[in-house]
Parts: structure tokens; C-alpha cells; sequence
């Protein structure tokens, strides 16, 4: 059985045969299905790995003794799986394991924090959990914002209606009641569409994360607690917005009520202190200012609406950014080989002549990986120690703080992630122990020399002379680094596949493709953020200039008939809604970095360090988005300034 | 007052559809307003006054018939022409007086000052009505009587042809209403302005040079004051 993302990218079938190479014998095995296990939700080769490739690395199941047959190896294993009783010692157990196993070779044992499909998964994970934190909170209160304006404005708007009702003798809490009614029914209204909406798009998600970490379709399903409390939630955030809006009932005198309303309490606003600055301002603009910092509620609303869903614009497409950066930095910057070919063994350097030979190679630099196990007073890491020619050009090095970096010739470059995890600084000296599959460990004392930042996967350095000298050998290499003329690229890559002895070849143009297939759910997830925070904002824009201009229709009417255009009262609106706005883009440029930032620091893991890196294009698409969707939203709500009519609306009060 | 004729209404009418119900406003109603009268629009509540008014403001447009000012005939212009209309040629003065509670007297003034060019002076303007200490208040701060001067200040500091007054004294008491007809008085005999004034109050008809008294939606009579009362001498 072979897992799925291997069969669909070989575009095998059932019966079809796949060959399996051991020892240099060529053995056909038939695909009877496809099996996937939780240690291979996110099936990579090695930890030098990128990115899964399911084309040329995948997953073959069969029971053991068959396996064993197949493989030539009677009665062997080489990996044992163990499930711990609950409260057990870990550490406690490994030891005794490694202990008891010591004698059958070099050992390595994984917690199943480090295991890669459990590290990559969990991270994720991780990360949606974190959104999954502020993301309704932030949503529930700007709909609470909304719910409130909008109720608020009600109440204002239908002060006659409440006044015959007190009247006639309605109490206030049946009034209130049914203004908290309306709340909630319009709050139970929306959670439902709201939940529909969000089952289908969950069913999508989660078909995303199912193709991406191999697991079964059946993970999709309805949460009914998820349901059932974003229902309770909802509810109770309409429900309280609407009772403590409907207070404003308790104001209202019936007598009062039946009367045109007074003119609105206006007076100076603190801009006005600034008389240089309110003198340059002509009425029109005095009174767009005066009006958006009066109604506070409103105007806040609007700045905090604004504000997150420019954040979230930000921080969207700042993935991208980051995705960008971390791409130019792995395969561009310091990756500089087109090829890493790997040798089944240890080869002398001299054999590389061979390879350097084939046509269309241009420049090969040696290298020798050695699996280690670090220790430093008492905590040990797991790292591939690399060794790499100290002129090297095909592999460059930088510190963390981008500054290029050499590999002594004596001493190690540990990578940062293991030097924090181990507490290690420059000038320490940590133990060594190598962890080859088969032969005798071996340990050697090195001193730290530097800290290297490697944004993608992981690895210490060392130089060449230096690795050989940690296991104990002299000018060997366990591959080699190519850079090859782009023509011949094809032809080298066949000619290498051909050569005994090449374990693996690694091409910097699979990797970029298969990366980039693997984005999917990336975009996917950026499309929803930045449909959220467009329509968000669009909503909230729209619902304030809707209400703004509901509530001064007479107003604007006067000014229609005192001589005003149409797009002289349309401009009118606009100056409002931009001081808001525009403070609200102004301000969620800034927020979204910091949003940002709290994201990255849940989102990165042991394969990959994330930079926070926001293009200064991201900030000008964001603002643009925002002034999108405020200008939309704006034309929209002032769509009725045409329809005003002088002739009622002037009559006597509303 | 002269005889030279500044709007000629011809046969017009108004009619509105209220739900199910057809409510005919205006029934072909002819009128002609000469330049520098003043003119007091009378009749009770639904005798078609208002929307008169409303059609002579351009704010409103006929059903059938022509409204020329001077060439311009309102009953066939745009919206465009009629906001150019209201904007250069006339000025409002309404019941409720309709001012901007965002802006202080003196910026509501300046407010429509802005629309025209070669407005007058907006502090003259204000200190013509007795507003000349108040111009920093805001509307709120002002009694009912103080803002119609600002209202009648910013229909006069464009300087316009034609002063539209719709029940302008209606929620102001005796003494206060008196202090508002005598500015308008003055806005007609000092700057020549023609003024119209619709009410039900029969008692402004004293100080108009013609009274039109609607009833059931057309001019019913047209009367000619040979000698128009000041309104200090008006009682009601």
C-alpha cells in the first residue's frame, strides 16, 4: 500500500507495480490501496527537506515480515514505535530504551513533540488555534459595535412611535423588550446564516488540510459544540447590545417626545484650540469635523472597524511577503547550488572529478552531512551538522543579523534555533556525538565560533576539515553541491540519476515548484482573511454614512435648497467618513504589523524560522484596499443624497 | 414696487399621489410676481400655499403650466438649472428655520455666502438682524426668535432677487414674530429684494403691497394694499 499523495502524483492505480531499489537489486511490488499513518501526515525525506515532494519520496506500507523478505533482512527491524502509560518519564524511558538497544547500533529516539509530522501539524495547529482566539472576539464586537449604532439610531429615529406608546401607557420595560427582541432576532438571524456559511466553508478548509497533511477526508464533519456555541455567543452579544442600547428608551418623556425635536447640542471641538489650523478650514469642513467628533460612538465604531479590517489586510498579505522573503532568501540567497546530490556512502573528495566532468556542470563544492546529537550541560538537540568548504560560493552563511558568515576551520556555526533551545553562546564548548544509522558513535568537543540563521530547515556548520575530523576520517564528502548552465540542466540530472553510488538528487527548481504547488492552502486562507476584512469594513463604513446621512437628511435638504449640488452635499459626506476612515487606515497599517507580529511569533516552528517581513507595497495595498472599500462603501450610502426630497423633509420635524 | 414682471406662473397645477388617494395642490393657478413687491401668500392649512411656494422656489416642479423667471421657464429646467436657480437667485427663510447645528451662527451665514459671488459682508449681514454679538453661538445656544435672524442673515447675505418666506413667524411669539417681518420688510424696502411670504396669518397681509388668498388649491382673490402697514403696527 503506498500513500495517497504518492499514488496521485505518479498517477499510479491499484495493480499497478512500482520498483523498490535495495542494495542495488531491483524488487516489483504491486499497489494493492492506499494506507496513511499518523507519523506520515507530512512525509518528508529528511530534515534538510523543504518542502514534501509526493513525486519522488512516498510512503510504502507491507506487512514486516514481507518488508523483511523484500528487503533481505530476516528477523530485523530499524524503528520501534512506543506508547507511553499516562504520567510516565519520558527521558527516563528513552534512556533505558537507548540503553537496552546501545549494543545493536547508533540510536536516535524522537519525543513525539520533535517527530516531524506531529512538529509540522501541531504548528499549524498552533497557529489556528491563535487565530481562532481573537478572531471571533474581534468580530462579536465590532458586530456589537454595528448592533449598537444601528439600534441606537432606531430608537432616536422612532422617539414619536416610543413617545405614543409611554402614552398610552406601555411601560418601559415592554418598550425595551421589544427593542431587545429586535436585536436578538436579527443576531439569531445572522448566527444561523452565519453558521451555514461557515460550515461550508470549514467542509473547504478542512479538505484543504486533508489533502495537505494526508489525512482522511472524514476529519471535515460538523462540530456541534463549535455550532452550538458560536449560536450561544452570537445571541448573547445581541441580546446585551440590545438591552443596553434600548436605556436610551428611558429618557424619552412622552410629551417631549410629540414635540419636533430641539436642534442637536453642538458646541466647539478641541481642534479649534489649534486656531492657525481651524481658521485655514472653510464651513464646509468645520462642519463635517464638528459632526464626526460629536457622535463619539459612532466615530469610534468606525475608526476601530477601519482600523482591524486594514490590519487584517496587512497582515494577509504580509504572509505573502514573508513567504516571498523566505523563498529569496532559501533559493536565492543563500542556496546558490541548482543540485545537491547525495552518495549512499561517504565518498573521497577526489572522486568528484567524475561529476565535475559531466557536461553543462559549471562549479561542484563538496559537502559532508553528518546526523548529530548536541549536548550542553545536561540538555541535548538533535541538528545535521554540515560541513562545507570554507571558500564556499554555492552555500552562503549569514548571522541573525543578515551579516554573511565564514566557517572556521576549527569550531561550529550552530543554527540558532539550537543554539536558543540549548542556552549556548559564542565561546562555549559543546559535546558532538554522531548518529549514523550503523557503525560506532563518535565523540568530539567543539567550541562555538558563531550563531547561523537559517530561515528554512536547520543545520549547524562546520568546515570540511572539521567534519571529517569529528568522525574521524580525512577528505571525505557525502555529496556534493552543483551549480549547472540552465541548458543542460536536464541532461546533467540524467546522467547524475545514472551514476552508482548517488543516493539522492535534490533540484532547486523541483523544490521551488513543489513549494509553490503547496501554497494552495496559504492562498486559500489569505482569500477568506482578505474577504473578511473588506466586507467587515465595507459593512461598517457603510452602516455609519447610512446612519450619518439618515439622520441628517433635513440638513443636507436645507443645504439643497439653500443652492448646494448634489455632489457638493456627496462631498459634504465624504469629508465626514474621511477623517474617520482615513485615521482608521492610518492606524490599522501600524496595528496590522503588530497583529502581525504576534501572529509570527505562534506561527513559527522547528522548520521554520519566520522573519517579520512586511513590504512597503503590502502597507500601499492594504491602504488601498481599505480606501476601496471606504469609497464603495461611501457612493453607496450616498446614493439617496439624489432622491432627497426638499419639499417634505423641510415640513415641520421629521 | 415696480410694474416689470419677475416671475409669471401660467396655468399651473400640482398634483400628488398619497397612497390610493389623488390630492390636487394647485388647480390652474395663474400669478405674476413683479420685481421689488412684497407679496403675502394667504390661506388655511391645504389651500395650496406651500406648494406654490415650493414651485416659485424651485424646489417643486408643476404638474401642468409654466413658471417663468424672467426667461427661464422652471417648469421644463433640470435639476442642475434648478439648483443654479435656488442657489444664485433665491433666497429661503422656513418655519423651522433649518440651520446646521454643527455650525455657529456666523458659519451657517458663511456657509451660503460661499455658493455666490460677491456675497455681502457675513459679520454686516449678522449685526444687521441684532446678531452682531452672538455670531459664535451655535443654534443650540440661541432662542427660537434669534435663529430665524440667522436664517433670514444667510438668505440675505447672497444678495438673492427673491426672498421665500414660509411661514416665518409660525413658531415665534407676537414681539419676536413682529422683530422678523420688520427684517424682512427692510431686506424688501432697503435692498429692493422681492419677498414672498406664505402664512395663514391674516394679520401680515397689512404689510404687503398684494395679497394672494388661496383657497382649495387656487388663488381665489388678489388684493392690492394701496397703503401697506409697518409691522411694528401689525397686531395678532
Amino acid at each position: 500500500m503506498v500513500d495517497q499523495a504518492y499514488l496521485e502524483a505518479n498517477g499510479l492505480s491499484f495493480n499497478d507495480t512500482v520498483s523498490i531499489i535495495n542494495a542495488g537489486r531491483k524488487v516489483e511490488l504491486i499497489v494493492v490501496g492506499t494506507a496513511i499513518s499518523p507519523e506520515f501526515t507530512f512525509i518528508m525525506k529528511d530534515a534538510a527537506s523543504f518542502m514534501p515532494d509526493p513525486e519522488t519520496f512516498g510512503l510504502v506500507m507491507m506487512p514486516l515480515n514481507q518488508a523483511q523478505q523484500v528487503l533481505d533482512l530476516p528477523g530485523q527491524i530499524n524503528q520501534v514505535l512506543i506508547k507511553l502509560t499516562p504520567g510516565a518519564d519520558e527521558e527516563k524511558v528513552a534512556a533505558e530504551v537507548e540503553a537496552i538497544l546501545a549494543p545493536y547500533g547508533n540510536l536516535t529516539s524522537y519525543p513525539l513533540k520533535d517527530q516531524l509530522s506531529n512538529a509540522v501539524l501541531q504548528g499549524e495547529l498552533d497557529s489556528l488555534k491563535a487565530v481562532a482566539r481573537f478572531m471571533p472576539a474581534l468580530f462579536l464586537g465590532i458586530a456589537a459595535a454595528i448592533q449598537m449604532v444601528m439600534l441606537g439610531r432606531m430608537i432616536r429615529a422612532q422617539r414619536l412611535q416610543i413617545g405614543i406608546m409611554k402614552a398610552l401607557g406601555y411601560n418601559n420595560r415592554q418598550i425595551m423588550t421589544l427593542y431587545t427582541a429586535y436585536s436578538l432576532s436579527t443576531s439569531l438571524i445572522g448566527s444561523l446564516l452565519g453558521t451555514l456559511l461557515g460550515m461550508g466553508l470549514a467542509s473547504a478548509m478542512s479538505g484543504l488540510y486533508a489533502d495537505f497533511f494526508n489525512l482522511p477526508r472524514a476529519i471535515g464533519g460538523i462540530n456541534s459544540f463549535a455550532v452550538l456555541s458560536g449560536l450561544g455567543l452570537s445571541l448573547l452579544v445581541g441580546a446585551s447590545s440590545g438591552l443596553f442600547v434600548s436605556r436610551g428608551v428611558l429618557a424619552i418623556n412622552p410629551a417631549e417626545a410629540m414635540r419636533p425635536e430641539p436642534p442637536k447640542m453642538a458646541g466647539s471641538i478641541f481642534l479649534e484650540r489649534v486656531t492657525w489650523f481651524w481658521r485655514q478650514l472653510d464651513s464646509t469642513w468645520r462642519m463635517s469635523l464638528r459632526t464626526a467628533l460629536r457622535n463619539r460612538g459612532r466615530f469610534a465604531t468606525v475608526l476601530a472597524g477601519v482600523t482591524v479590517s486594514v490590519g487584517m489586510l496587512v497582515i494577509s498579505l504580509f504572509t505573502n511577503d514573508i513567504v516571498d522573503y523566505m523563498i529569496q532568501k532559501q533559493y536565492y540567497v543563500n542556496q546558490r547550488h541548482d543540485y545537491l546530490v547525495r552518495f549512499e556512502n561517504p565518498v573521497q573528495e577526489s572522486n568528484l572529478t567524475e561529476i565535475f566532468c559531466i557536461d553543462g556542470v559549471i562549479r561542484t563544492e563538496p559537502i559532508f552531512e553528518i546526523p548529530v546529537k548536541i549536548n550542553f550541560q545536561g540538555k541535548s538537540e538533535d541538528d545535521l551538522l554540515q560541513g562545507i568548504p570554507q571558500d564556499a560560493t554555492l552555500k552562503l552563511l549569514e548571522d541573525r543579523q543578515e551579516r554573511p558568515l565564514r566557517v572556521p576551520n576549527v569550531g561550529l556555526l550552530i543554527n540558532e534555533k539550537t543554539a536558543a533551545k540549548l542556552g549556548v553562546r559564542e565561546g562555549d564548548r559543546v559535546e558532538v556525538e554522531t548518529r549514523f544509522n550503523t557503525g560506532p558513535k563518535r565523540l568530539s568537543e567543539l567550541t562555538i565560533v558563531g550563531v547561523s540563521r537559517q530561515l528554512v530547515g536547520s543545520g549547524s556548520f562546520v568546515s570540511l576539515g572539521q567534519a571529517n575530523l569529528v568522525i574521524q576520517e580525512r577528505r571525505l564528502v557525502s555529496g556534493v553541491m552543483l551549480k549547472v548552465d540552465p541548458g543542460l540542466a536536464a541532461t546533467v540530472e540524467e546522467k547524475l540519476d545514472d551514476m552508482n553510488r548517488v543516493a539522492s538528487i535534490l533540484s532547486r527548481q523541483k523544490e521551488l515548484d513543489t513549494f509553490n504547488e503547496y501554497t494552495g492552502v496559504m492562498i486559500y486562507s489569505i482569500t477568506i482573511m482578505v474577504a473578511f476584512a473588506v466586507v467587515m469594513g465595507f459593512a461598517i463604513v457603510y452602516n455609519a454614512s447610512m446612519i450619518s446621512f439618515i439622520e441628517r437628511k433635513r440638513e443636507l435638504a436645507a443645504l439643497r435648497v439653500l443652492g448646494f449640488t448634489n455632489r457638493e452635499v456627496s462631498v459634504l459626506l465624504l469629508k465626514e467618513n474621511l477623517l474617520q476612515s482615513l485615521l482608521g487606515v492610518a492606524v490599522g497599517l501600524p496595528f496590522g504589523r503588530l497583529l502581525g507580529q504576534a501572529y509570527i511569533n505562534t506561527a513559527s516552528t522547528d522548520l521554520f524560522t519566520m522573519p517579520v517581513v512586511i513590504y512597503p507595497m503590502t502597507y500601499v495595498w492594504a491602504a488601498l484596499g481599505g480606501i476601496l472599500f471606504i469609497a464603495a462603501a461611501h457612493l453607496l450610502a450616498v446614493r439617496g443624497v439624489r432622491g432627497l426630497d426638499l419639499v417634505n423633509v423641510l415640513k415641520n420635524g421629521d | 414696487m415696480n410694474e416689470n414682471i419677475l416671475m409669471k406662473l401660467e396655468r399651473v397645477t400640482k398634483t400628488y399621489q398619497m397612497g390610493e388617494v389623488r390630492v390636487e395642490a394647485l388647480k390652474e393657478t395663474s400669478l405674476d410676481i413683479y420685481e421689488g413687491e412684497l407679496l403675502v401668500i394667504l390661506g388655511p392649512s391645504g389651500s395650496g400655499k406651500s406648494t406654490l411656494l415650493n414651485i416659485v422656489g424651485g424646489m417643486d416642479l408643476p404638474t401642468t403650466g409654466s413658471v417663468y423667471y424672467r426667461e427661464m421657464d422652471l417648469a421644463q429646467a433640470g435639476d442642475a438649472q434648478l439648483t443654479r436657480y435656488r442657489r444664485n437667485e433665491v433666497g429661503f427663510v422656513f418655519q423651522y428655520y433649518n440651520l446646521i447645528p454643527d455650525l455657529t451662527a456666523r458659519e451657517n451665514v458663511e456657509l451660503a455666502a460661499g455658493l455666490v459671488d460677491g456675497p455681502l459682508s457675513t459679520d454686516s449681514v449678522l449685526a444687521a438682524v441684532g446678531l452682531g454679538d452672538r455670531m459664535g453661538h451655535f443654534p443650540s445656544q440661541l432662542s427660537g426668535g434669534e435663529q430665524q435672524r440667522v436664517s433670514i442673515a444667510r438668505a440675505m447675505v447672497k444678495k438673492p432677487r427673491l426672498l421665500l418666506c414660509d411661514e416665518p413667524t409660525g413658531a415665534l411669539d407676537n414681539l419676536t414674530g413682529r422683530m422678523i417681518l420688520g427684517l424682512l420688510e427692510a431686506a424688501n424696502r432697503e435692498q429692493g429684494c422681492t419677498v414672498v411670504i406664505v402664512t395663514h396669518n391674516t394679520s401680515i397681509s397689512d404689510m404687503a403691497h398684494r395679497v394672494v388668498r388661496m383657497s382649495s388649491g387656487a388663488a381665489a382673490e388678489i388684493i392690492v394694499n394701496s397703503e401697506p402697514l409697518s409691522p411694528e403696527r401689525i397686531e395678532w
